[in-house]
């Protein structure tokens, strides 16, 4: 898969995506101040919103930075320009994982995804089902529960068993949604093909 | 007088937070609060679909929303789970917009006239039922039980969709648990995130964020911290008998829902409650 290391079209993209302008960033920093994990990867809030503007793919995509937000939304709160700035990770997701840019070491992106098609397949999100499927996935995880798991269980902490929404309501909306947003990709791919 | 809101579990409710499930609706019955259950009601996306399928994420909440004003033909909806409350009220801020208005009304088959109010579990008690009204249900007051009360991030953040007064620095669950008899205490954590989901998959940073808050709680002198959220809770509760088996030294603190300590002061008993499932034992602080 061919990638490209400078892209001018990611702000924008991220502008089409979400509805925010990430060129409204001064770099002033109150949301690394505020966010609770930006001590963990090599990006943080200030340096992803920086990268972004100069169209830097591969520092924000290579970092597992935008898959350890929270979404705790303080960032955004915080931010004197008002940009919306956890919406803007969330698009970053969108756009890692459509692109195939997740990187190795990110636990939570597989995680969110398992806990997707959790709630389009039952119509509810099933907890067993996720850390069953997760476990599967990456059988050292397993470890984590070994001390825990049983201690919620014990407790009645843990329901076993499936509750369903309206199954059929779910896979109707959720084939609406997808249909509608990629006809909007497809418009905008061929828009900006055009200019 | 009884009042008949809308009553929109979430998926952690019927799961790992039972407890909330249960309290909430013993003290519901006990306030004069009639809650009917949303009829087969769909996860709200939670964390998962505004970061995957954005429209989906905005259409979930307002298929709710639909149900509640134009099926149940009610004016609002509690939901206790502070995720699912963040996701509604969310979904009501966006369909604001009239092309994203469109767009979700595809996906949900109709239009939601933006007629109902969503309200989280400390607005049940403060603007539901009231705190005057409360403070006169109360029969087994607390004799100034110190709490941290915790509100997390989604009570109150983004401001522009919760509408919170002061989103760095809220009091109303403060003056939830003054009207039962609490002392709510001033402490520097009561906004800070907890990790969240990532307890799933990043365990050690969750250790270290819910250390660095419960030893806030701790140094402030409180007997216990309160919650109002599932995630909030099992995070805080959960995450301390690991950290346990890494820090002998630790100290463990009680972590209590909101709708616990309302079911506590008003009467009812611990079975109705739930008070002992949780991991940290709240049993004393609640006797």
């Amino acid at each position: 898969m061919a990638t490209c290391t400078v892209s001018p079209l990611l702000a924008e993209n991220v502008g089409t995506g979400c509805g925010e302008n990430a060129y409204k960033c001064y770099q002033c920093k109150r949301c690394t101040s505020g966010c609770p994990v930006a001590q963990y990867a090599g990006m943080h809030p200030a340096t992803i919103m920086r990268a972004v503007q100069l169209g830097q793919l591969d520092m924000v995509f290579d970092d597992k930075f935008i898959w350890l937000c929270t979404g705790c939304e303080t960032c955004t709160t915080r931010c004197p320009q008002g940009i919306d700035i956890a919406a803007i990770m969330d698009e970053l997701k969108i756009i890692a994982r459509r692109e195939g840019r997740i990187p190795a070491g990110t636990p939570s992106a597989a995680m969110l995804k398992l806990n997707y098609d959790s709630f389009v397949r039952w119509g509810r999100m099933w907890e067993v089902e996720l850390i069953a499927r997760d476990v599967l996935k990456r059988p050292k995880s397993a470890m984590q529960w070994l001390s825990l798991g049983p201690k919620m269980m014990l407790k009645g902490k843990i329901n076993p068993t499936l509750q369903k929404g309206d199954t059929l309501a779910m896979k109707r909306m959720v084939q609406t949604a997808e249909s509608i947003t990629s006809a909007k990709m497809r418009r905008q791919a061929d828009a900006g093909g055009e200019s | 007088m009884s009042k008949t809101l809308a009553y929109y579990p979430g998926c952690s409710l019927h799961g790992t937070s039972g407890e909330l499930d249960a309290s909430f609706r013993a003290s519901a019955r006990a306030l004069d609060l009639a809650l009917l259950e949303i009829p087969g009601w769909e996860c709200c996306g939670n964390t998962a679909a505004h970061s995957i399928n954005r429209l989906l994420a905005t259409a979930l909440p307002v298929n709710e929303l639909a149900k509640v004003e134009q099926d149940m033909r009610l004016d609002a909806v509690a939901v206790p789970c502070a995720a699912c409350y963040s996701r509604f009220k969310t979904g009501a801020h966006d369909v604001e917009d009239p092309e994203t208005a469109a767009d979700v009304r595809a996906v949900v088959g109709r239009a939601y006239d933006g007629g109902v109010t969503v309200q989280n579990l400390v607005d049940v008690y403060h603007d539901a039922v009231g705190l005057e009204e409360l403070a006169a249900k109360v029969t087994r007051p607390f004799s100034g039980l110190k709490i941290a009360c915790y509100y997390g991030c989604l009570l109150t953040r983004p401001p522009k969709v919760t509408l919170a007064e002061d989103p760095e620095y809220p009091t109303h669950m403060d003056d939830v648990v003054k009207a039962i008899g609490c002392e709510p205490i001033d402490w520097n954590y009561k906004t800070d995130c907890c990790g969240a989901s990532l307890a799933l998959t990043e365990q050690g940073i969750v250790d270290d964020l819910v250390t660095r808050i419960l030893n806030d709680a701790k140094a402030c002198g409180v007997d216990a911290v309160a919650v109002a959220c599932p995630l909030c809770q099992v995070n805080l509760d959960g995450r301390q008998s690991e950290i346990l088996r890494k820090r002998s030294d630790w100290q463990t603190i009680p972590v209590i829902f909101l709708s616990q300590l309302v079911g506590r002061a008003i009467g009812l008993g611990e079975k109705e409650l739930g008070l002992k499932k949780h991991l940290i034992d709240i049993t004393a602080v609640m006797a």
